[in-house]
């Protein structure tokens, strides 16, 4: 492969490591509390506002390398205040009910969520690339790339194994995947699963906003992006099928690579391109790359 | 004492427990016997607390457990094997048994205690503890079942038709079993359902009879 393609192929891995953050958080309360959060993609909206505020802010304190840690402090703050909170007084009561509500009830938050934001920072798009510019550029062999497109790829793929052994080796891993599997069993062997819905829905919300935190440097924040994003991570989702890890990062990467090369040669179909690779997939695979009818399985 | 008092149970329009009431003594094996569809796995699932209760009470000793919450029986000792043996999939057996011990955060020495308990009395669950609990045979999975009720039945164990879709000679060991545990365990109180009750002749104290969401007592063997 020429050498050419390099630069189309980190640049999609990169958009796949920030699409793979909200699309796994997706399917994670997917697959833990049988719902679909229309408003997932609000935390992300959420994650790269409050990053970028905060980071202006630490930056003004202590420089610009103080400033980075508002992108992983923004995502920990909001899960943090928002997850139990919206899970608690919200979702708890949707749980087991026809999806027609679930859908109604999460679109509703997700409005709310959209005005709250524009009236908490405007409608005026906020940019504040300077994490990007302070890591500095990597030669190699005459390309150039980014290096925080290349930290961007080496956290996604963290985190992808970091859930994976989270949910085999740790305690609350082991509860989690025992709730997935069968909630009514989960509780008559002392698993408390209102605790493990706030858990897993914090952090979902937890990935959502890290996704949007990490891409608060490489594009400019302004209203939308919540909505962009939500059915961005659905296309993911259901590419890898619904409530699979291994299936979302899968399917991330090829939304990711896909959009690149869209942009690389015929950029009039990047918008569609991934609902085309969503298109084919499920032509094949009516349950995505990774699901199966009735899957109770993360 | 395990008691059950005019516990009804209502699904739609349907009552499916029509005010039970019902003794399970400890150090006891009681067998529920009813048809498909009588109410034995309604019975069950009502003491473990996951489904609600249109009226009634239930009572373990002097404690109303009518008001705890599912996950929170399990630390007064009641344990449950339900009728299909619900493993997970991806977790060895070992891990499987011990899924109840991380929950409610048994002391590792309590933890090896029962496991070994739970080992001595089960030795072909022993042999497969490092198997995934998704590759093991319908009778080994009932096996490894019942050993997780075990970890958290120090009181009662709940068994749900365990010789449902066993082959007649696993249904024999799985019988001799029961009776070793029965020996092992005197304490414990055991509350079976069936729907052919003869395996069971050799440890059953109390059968009860449920019809249409009715107990009847059928017969008392002296204690
Ligand atoms: N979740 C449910 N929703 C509606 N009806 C139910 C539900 N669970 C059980 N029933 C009904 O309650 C009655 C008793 O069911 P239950 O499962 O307790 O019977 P069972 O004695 O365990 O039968 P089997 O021998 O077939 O296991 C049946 O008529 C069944 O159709
Ligand atoms: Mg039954």
């Amino acid at each position: 492969m020429s050498s050419a393609y390099i630069p189309l192929i980190v640049d999609g891995l990169a958009d796949a490591a920030l699409i793979f953050f909200v699309a796994v958080g997706l399917t994670l309360v997917f697959s833990v509390m049988r719902i679909l959060n229309v408003a997932h993609g609000s935390f992300y909206a959420l994650g790269a506002y409050i990053s970028v505020v905060i980071g202006l802010w630490l930056t003004g304190r202590g420089g610009p390398v103080l400033g980075l840690a508002a992108l992983v402090i923004s995502p920990v703050l909001i899960a943090v205040l928002l997850g139990p909170l919206i899970e608690l007084t919200l979702l708890r009561w949707t749980y087991g009910r026809p999806e027609a509500l679930q859908i109604l009830v999460t679109f509703g938050l997700f409005l709310i969520l959209e005005d709250a934001q524009k009236l908490i920072f405007g409608v005026q798009p906020y940019s504040q690339d300077t994490p990007m510019q302070i890591l500095g550029i990597t030669r190699i062999g005459g390309i150039v790339y980014l290096n925080y497109q290349l930290i961007l790829v080496l956290m996604a793929v963290l985190v992808a194994v970091g859930l994976r052994l989270m949910l085999k080796r740790t305690r609350i891993g082991k509860l989690i995947v025992t709730v997935v599997t069968d909630q009514e069993l989960a509780q008559t062997l002392g698993i408390d699963s209102s605790r493990v819905f706030i858990l897993a829905f914090s952090l979902g919300v937890f990935l959502a906003a890290l996704g949007g935190a990490l891409a608060s440097p490489t594009v400019g924040v302004a209203p939308g992006l919540g909505s962009e994003t939500i059915v961005l991570a659905f296309a993911v989702a259901a590419i890898g099928g619904l409530g699979q890890i291994e299936g979302a990062a899968l399917a991330a990467i090829l939304v990711g690579l896909t959009r690149s090369a869209a942009i690389y040669f015929a950029p009039e179909f990047q918008p569609v391109a991934p609902y085309l690779v969503m298109l084919a997939v499920l032509l094949v695979r009516p349950f995505g790359l990774f699901g199966s009818i009735g899957l109770r399985r993360i | 004492m395990l008691r059950l008092e005019q516990v009804r149970v209502r699904f739609h329009d349907q009552i499916v427990l029509r005010d039970v009431k019902m003794d399970v003594p400890a150090s006891r094996t009681t067998v529920l016997i009813g048809r498909n569809g009588a109410g034995k796995t309604t019975t069950l699932r009502a003491i473990m607390g996951v489904l609600p209760l249109e009226n009634g009470r239930i009572w373990l000793d002097d404690v109303d457990l009518t008001g705890v919450r599912s996950h929170d029986r399990a630390r007064f000792g009641v344990g449950y094997a339900p009728e299909d043996r619900r493993l997970i999939p991806d977790f060895s057996v070992e891990d499987n048994l011990l899924l109840p011990a991380i929950a409610l955060r048994l002391a590792g020495e309590e933890r090896r205690r029962r496991l070994d308990e739970i080992f001595n009395l089960l030795p072909e669950v022993a042999a497969l503890r490092h198997r995934a609990g998704g590759v093991l045979s319908g009778g080994q999975g009932k096996m490894v079942a019942l050993g997780r009720a075990l970890m958290v039945g120090t009181r009662y164990v709940l068994l749900d038709e365990p010789f449902q879709g066993l082959a007649p000679a696993l249904a024999l060991s799985y019988a001799d079993t029961l009776v070793r545990l029965r020996k092992s365990r005197p304490d414990l109180g055991l509350l079976i359902t069936e729907s052919t009750p003869r395996l069971l002749d050799k440890i059953v104290d109390n059968s009860l009879l449920i019809e249409r969401g009715e107990i009847s007592s059928l017969a008392r063997k002296a204690a």
